[in-house]
């Protein structure tokens, strides 16, 4: 089975992202695509749609929950919160990430010093 | 649990996901319109940026990990609508599958009740059954079968055990004469005194044994007695209990009765119990006093483990006390074997039953498989009319893999539906049909039908969805790997006729399943004609003596407390009043009666050679050669005179002499027994089937009887007269002798019975397997010519067109149809001479290459098969050309 995920991202880098952003504050789906697309500036090319599957993803592991509420446009949406056992799940992404970052990174300067 | 509540909420759950994207492509919708975009615009935007949708849920709902449950449940559904949609298909494979698997579920339940089934007591998995095999250099006796124990060595078990909160002893077959109005032989077990309360099984009327009853030899004469006796014999006599019954002469007070079920530890049922302290008196044979020999091998062990032990640690414990009893026989090792208790477990029992049971099992198997290869070629036939609906799935993007998976759905479906009815047939029918079975067998075999349950329980239900998964999967898979690899573009182009049927690949797999039906059907039919050969010979065979009108009786003079004087006086007075009676022609004795599977062998020397002859002999009176009717060719008969302690005359057989002295004159010559007294031949009688049916040339020789061998003896009378009036005169004279002495009178005819029951079982048993084979595998030939012919119609109605003859049709289709059924056939022929060297081994008078059953078996199938192809056939021959051009 063929996973949707963007070519460019490594695995849980969306799941990082989302975590990141609601750890902010809550938001319903479509304003967590808008809201990663404008931060990174569109250079991550990430198509909306594979936010939801990674979304049940953190829905099952319960990284995040989910209530439909009523938007400022009167409108229902489905807003995401960070769980406890999310944010806790974030902090531990990042530091490993960060370890893995400096790895790469000290790699990448090894000609040049 | 979490899991559970939300896979039933996993509609919700996809629906929340639905909304959620909906609203989403709505909000950027409307961003973009917001945006100056047009309405039209902003939708395909809005979508581009969005990715695939249905894949997005898709993989989204994947995420739950329910997919494989959601697939398997859309499986189902759409499988069972398809074996709906095709009602006669899936009444035909149904039925096939029903028949296969109920007979292999009817005969396994069978020998789960014989020998698989724990021992029907309460909480049966604790008992343990104990045998021991012993290694080394050693000398052992045996009463009964090897493995069994001394009473000093269950002693020292019972008390040095650890494991054990009780261990019984007992000996499993002992016979026993009830004396009475209603006198008879009775099979009973001597036991040590905890039996009931061990078993847990109590007596519902009166009580069990207490240990004070095994106290001292001899000291206690009680006896429980079955259920079954009670009724059959007291007519459920209410006070029997502390009643007197007398068994070989001595008085017994009968202390309780035993729970109706219970019929005892062994596939025999037994009919009394008595304290193995009664062994002298009760069974006095050879070897007198066996409780206190260490050496002798006559008790079953059987104990109750402790809660909480493995067979592992009961093992070691046990292996402890067999190491300190073997220090006392140096040279000699003993290995334990355990198991838990069933009613056939012991390693002699089970030596018999395995070759047996196998046999049988592979027999019925084989019928699951004729079964299995008729529903596979229905399901290829019927992918051929499907084939263009697994191309539409194919083409759409279903894998083929998930194909092949939905279409096995299809047929473990089908074969649990054929499965279920199957095993319900078997647990209906089945416990009546060994019913039937048993109590038909001659009576020594009947008393089995009591103890032998063939209720299924665990072991049975596993069989049967064991057997049926694996019937699912061996007829769909085939089917399903084919049909799922299409062709697509002919396959949807296609004119609804199977894109494989010319293709080689196709047809071969058909043919191949049409040759192995033939091939496994002509086995069993096989055997099943060689088995009747054999039962024929065995009813017409000669055995070499003159086995008409001669009545036998057998007395055990021993057992009823005669000693030799009075044995010998009983004996001439009865041979006297016999020969007194109108139509007796002459009286003998003997020890064994011809055929009567009772065998007595020493081994002999010859002087001036080293090697040893196992040699089986009789001790027979002066008058059995002429009332057996075995003529002696050399030498004398015995007189009065012959039956000595020292030099014993001796008469042997023709084929003996050759082999003891060949080229010589055996007469005059001399021979050692294995106690080193001599022997001298006097005569050479001719060679006869007296010790085993079949076998005319083996060695045997004959002594005279003396005083010794009326203690226990048979008596033959020769008659002219009827055998009824014959048998009464003989019961009336041992009455009127010893009221008190059983007598049973057969014909020696009966014996030749007792050689036939097994072959009779087995040809009943294969013949019918046979039959059912047969129809199968015809029904599958008939399927399949019907098939290929109304696939080339088209092809036949060209041939007709360009002027071939209604015969030249009909020569082609049965040309095509017969050739699979010649090659089966000739495998299956090639596979049965295999089959039957294994049957000639175990059942007497089979010839292994019996040419009447290997020429009329083959032809007969050869006809049925030329039937199933001819009816087809001539539907093809009837073809109207111009209908079948335009044939769609």
């Amino acid at each position: 089975m063929k996973k949707p995920e963007q070519r460019d991202l490594f695995p849980g880098a969306l799941e990082m992202m989302i975590l990141r952003t609601l750890k902010q504050q809550p938001m319903h789906g479509y304003a967590l695509a808008q809201h990663i697309k404008r931060t990174s500036n569109d250079l991550l090319q990430i198509e909306e749609g594979s936010l939801y599957p990674a979304l049940q993803r953190l829905l099952k592991e319960e990284l995040v929950r989910a209530e439909w509420e009523i938007s400022s446009t009167n409108r229902r949406v489905r807003t995401y919160r960070l769980t406890a056992k999310g944010g806790k799940h974030l902090e531990e992404e990042v530091s490993r990430f960060e370890r893995m970052l400096e790895g790469i990174t000290r790699v990448l300067a090894l000609g040049e010093s | 649990m979490k899991r559970l509540r939300q896979l039933f909420q996993r509609r919700r759950l996809y629906d929340d996901l639905d909304e959620e994207i909906a609203f989403h492509l709505e909000q950027r919708i409307e961003e973009l319109v917001a945006a100056g975009r047009s309405e039209k615009e902003a939708s395909a935007a809005a979508r581009r940026e969005f990715g695939n949708v249905g894949l997005v849920k898709e993989t989204a709902r994947e995420a739950w990990g329910w997919r494989w449950l959601e697939d398997l449940v859309g499986d189902v559904q759409y499988g069972l609508r398809a074996l709906q949609k095709n009602s006669g298909f899936t009444a035909a494979a149904v039925l096939a599958i029903a028949l296969g698997v109920g007979i292999n579920v009817g005969i396994f339940s069978v020998l789960n009740g014989f020998a698989l089934r724990l021992l029907p007591v309460p909480r049966a998995a604790q008992i343990v059954s104990l045998s021991e095999v012993l290694h080394g250099h050693f000398s052992r006796n045996v009463h009964g079968e090897g493995g069994l124990f001394s009473y000093p060595e269950f002693l020292d078990y019972r008390e040095h055990n650890h494991v054990f909160s009780g261990l019984i002893a007992y000996d499993p077959f002992v016979e026993a004469a009830l004396a009475g109005p209603k006198m008879q032989q009775l099979l009973g077990v001597l036991t040590s005194c905890n039996y009931f309360d061990v078993l847990n099984e109590h007596p519902t009327e009166g009580r069990g044994f207490v240990d004070s009853d095994c106290a001292a030899p001899g000291g206690n004469p009680a006896v429980v007695i079955s259920d079954d006796l009670w009724r059959r014999t007291f007519s459920a006599d209410p006070s029997l209990v502390g009643k007197m019954v007398i068994l070989n002469q001595i008085s017994y007070t009968v202390i309780g009765i035993a729970p109706p079920r219970f019929t005892g530890t062994d596939v025999v049922p037994t009919s009394f119990w008595a304290p193995i302290t009664m062994q002298g008196a009760l069974d006095p044979g050879p070897g007198g006093d066996r409780l206190a020999d260490d050496n002798l091998s006559w008790l079953a062990m059987l104990g109750r483990v402790q809660p909480g032990l493995s067979l592992k640690q009961v093992r070691a414990d046990l292996s402890v006390i067999a190491g300190r009893i073997d220090q006392r026989y140096p040279g000699r090792i003993t290995s334990l074997a355990i198991s838990k208790a069933t009613l056939f477990g012991r390693p002699a029992e089970r030596e018999t039953l395995v070759p047996i049971a196998s046999v049988v099992l592979l027999a019925f198997g084989l019928v699951l498989l004729i079964a299995c290869a008729n529903v596979s070629n229905l399901l290829l036939a019927r992918a051929s009319v499907r084939h263009k609906e697994i191309a539409l799935r194919l083409s759409i993007g279903a894998s083929r893999w998930r194909l092949v998976r939905q279409l096995l759905t299809e047929s473990l479906l089908l074969s649990l539906i054929g499965g279920a009815l199957g095993s319900l047939l078997a647990f209906w029918s089945f416990a009546s049909v060994t019913r039937f079975v048993t109590s038909r067998l001659p009576h020594e075999f009947s008393p089995l039908s009591l103890s032998v349950d063939v209720t299924p329980d665990i072991r049975v239900l596993a069989y049967a969805l064991t057997l049926t998964l694996f019937t699912g999967i061996a007829f769909g898979l085939i089917p399903a790997l084919k049909s799922s690899r299409l062709d697509l573009n002919t396959a949807l182009k296609g004119d609804g006729a199977d894109p494989d049927s010319g293709k080689k690949s196709g047809r071969f797999l058909r043919n191949a399943l049409v040759g192995g039906q033939i091939a496994v059907c002509m086995v069993l039919l096989l055997a099943a004609g060689l088995l009747l050969r054999g039962l024929h010979y065995a009813q017409t065979v000669d055995p070499g003596f003159d086995m008409k009108n001669v009545a036998v009786g057998f007395f055990n003079l021993n057992r009823q407390g005669y000693d030799e004087n009075r044995a010998t006086v009983f004996v001439r007075n009865l041979r006297e009043r016999v020969a007194g009676l109108p139509g007796v022609i002459e009286v003998a004795e003997a020890e064994c009666a011809p055929l009567a599977h009772d065998f007595s062998a020493d081994t002999f020397a010859v002087p001036g050679r080293t090697d040893k002859f196992a040699i089986e002999y009789n001790h027979v009176s002066p008058e059995y050669f002429s009332v057996v009717g075995i003529p002696i060719v050399r030498g004398r008969g015995f007189t009065q005179a012959d039956a000595r302690d020292d030099a014993a005359p001796i008469i042997v057989t023709e084929s003996t002499a050759r082999r003891l002295w060949p080229g010589q004159d055996p007469l005059g010559k001399s021979l050692y027994e294995g106690s080193g007294r001599q022997d001298a031949v006097v005569g050479v009688a001719k060679n006869a089937q007296v010790s085993h049916l079949g076998d005319a040339n083996g060695s045997y020789l004959y002594f005279a009887a003396g005083p010794r061998d009326n203690l226990r003896t048979h008596v033959l009378v020769r008659f002219a007269g009827g055998y009824a009036a014959t048998a009464k005169g003989i019961r009336d004279a041992v009455q009127s002798l010893d009221p008190n002495m059983p007598v049973d009178v057969i014909r020696l005819e009966d014996y030749l019975e007792v050689w036939r029951t097994p072959s009779r079982i087995a040809s009943a048993l294969s013949g019918a397997l046979g039959v059912l084979a047969l129809l199968l595998a015809s029904i599958g030939v008939y399927g399949t010519v019907s098939y290929t012919v109304s696939q080339s119609v088209r092809e036949i109605g060209i041939r007709m067109a360009l002027g071939a003859g209604r015969t030249e049709v009909m020569n082609l289709v049965l040309r095509q149809a017969l050739r699979p059924v010649l090659i089966g056939g000739l495998v299956g022929v090639a596979g049965c001479a295999a089959v039957s060297s294994v049957l000639s081994s175990m059942l007497f008078g089979l010839s292994v290459h019996d040419p009447i059953a290997f020429v009329s078996v083959p032809l007969f199938l050869l006809v049925v098969a030329l039937a199933a192809t001819y009816f087809p056939a001539r539907r093809a021959m009837r073809v109207d050309p111009m209908v079948a051009l335009r044939y769609e």
